[in-house]
């Protein structure tokens, strides 16, 4: 739970090369610490991130993160004789010139296959509308180069989510 | 949750006091507002100006508050903050919900 972000526009790397800001924590995944990490994520690139990039990529994060504590496999009535744990979710996020780089791993359930297929909203019927189901449609269509694989009892998952055109250089 | 609920003759006014409608909130969030929305049968009108934030798990806690509503009642939202309004065009969900501009600020009299 320690944010580990490091941020040092003082130190350039070997003269031209600005150094850029990152963000990086491991939290357990469950809705305060996730939304404790999007608000610290906020503030880490504030001062050099324009509001509607930062808009973006709270809502992404958020998507990401809640899925991975919503499917998590210990959320079971009766949590004995195996008390089980929550998902450990690792964040890392990492500016460059055209955008943030975000990868994210986590040790839940797999995630669904063909979550990085290309899908459509669900269907708006009059009467009886979808209360859930946007999540992996509000991922696809915020992100840029979206990939998942898993290994072992892990979930990586790795997408870019680009600037605003006025803020990209 | 906290709400400011005003009932006026022709609708009944909430704002919205919490600043995040998200997946910690979501559920009490939802029970909380059909509670207050659905047994009057009036029009509602939500000023969501202080929501700078709402994932899909605020959205679908919305959408069944618009659902404990009578199709025929309009549920306004009004003042949305650019982050929470994209949530609602980027899922169509502007077309269920009638989302509307912030009133323009009032000049003070000279």
């Amino acid at each position: 739970m320690i944010p580990t972000g490091r941020s040092n526009p003082d130190i350039g790397c070997f003269g031209r090369c600005r150094a850029q800001p990152m963000f990086h924590r491991v939290l357990d995944a469950n809705p305060a610490t996730v939304r404790a990490a999007l608000q610290d994520v906020r503030q880490r690139f504030l001062p050099e991130v324009c509001e509607d990039t930062l808009g973006r990529l709270e809502l992404v994060l958020a998507e990401v993160m809640n899925n991975v504590t919503e499917h998590a496999p210990h959320e079971v009535p009766d949590p004995t004789p195996d008390p089980g744990r929550s998902p450990v979710i690792h964040l890392c996020i990492v500016r460059h010139d055209g955008g943030l780089a975000c990868a994210l791993t986590d040790d839940g359930i797999s995630l669904p296959e063909g979550c990085i297929l290309p899908r459509s909203l669900p269907a708006l019927v009059p009467g009886d509308l979808p209360e859930g189901g946007f999540g992996w449609f509000l991922i696809q269509d915020l992100t840029q180069a979206l990939c998942y694989y898993r290994e072992d009892s892990r979930n990586y998952l790795a997408f870019s989510l680009p600037f605003a055109l006025p803020e990209a250089e | 949750m906290q709400f400011i609920v005003e009932d006026a003759d022709t609708h009944l006014h909430i704002k919205v006091l919490d600043t995040r409608i998200d997946a910690a909130i979501a559920t009490p969030f939802k029970d909380k507002l059909r509670e207050i929305v659905a047994p009057c049968r009036k029009p509602v009108r939500l000023d969501m100006a202080a929501v700078d934030f709402m994932d899909s798990s605020g959205l679908g806690a919305m959408i069944a508050v618009r659902k404990s509503l009578p199709e025929h009642l309009a549920m306004v939202l009004s003042a949305l903050t650019p982050n929470v309004e994209r949530v609602f065009r980027l899922t169509r969900m502007d077309s269920v919900f009638d989302l509307q501009p912030p009133p323009p600020q009032k000049e003070p009299d000279a």
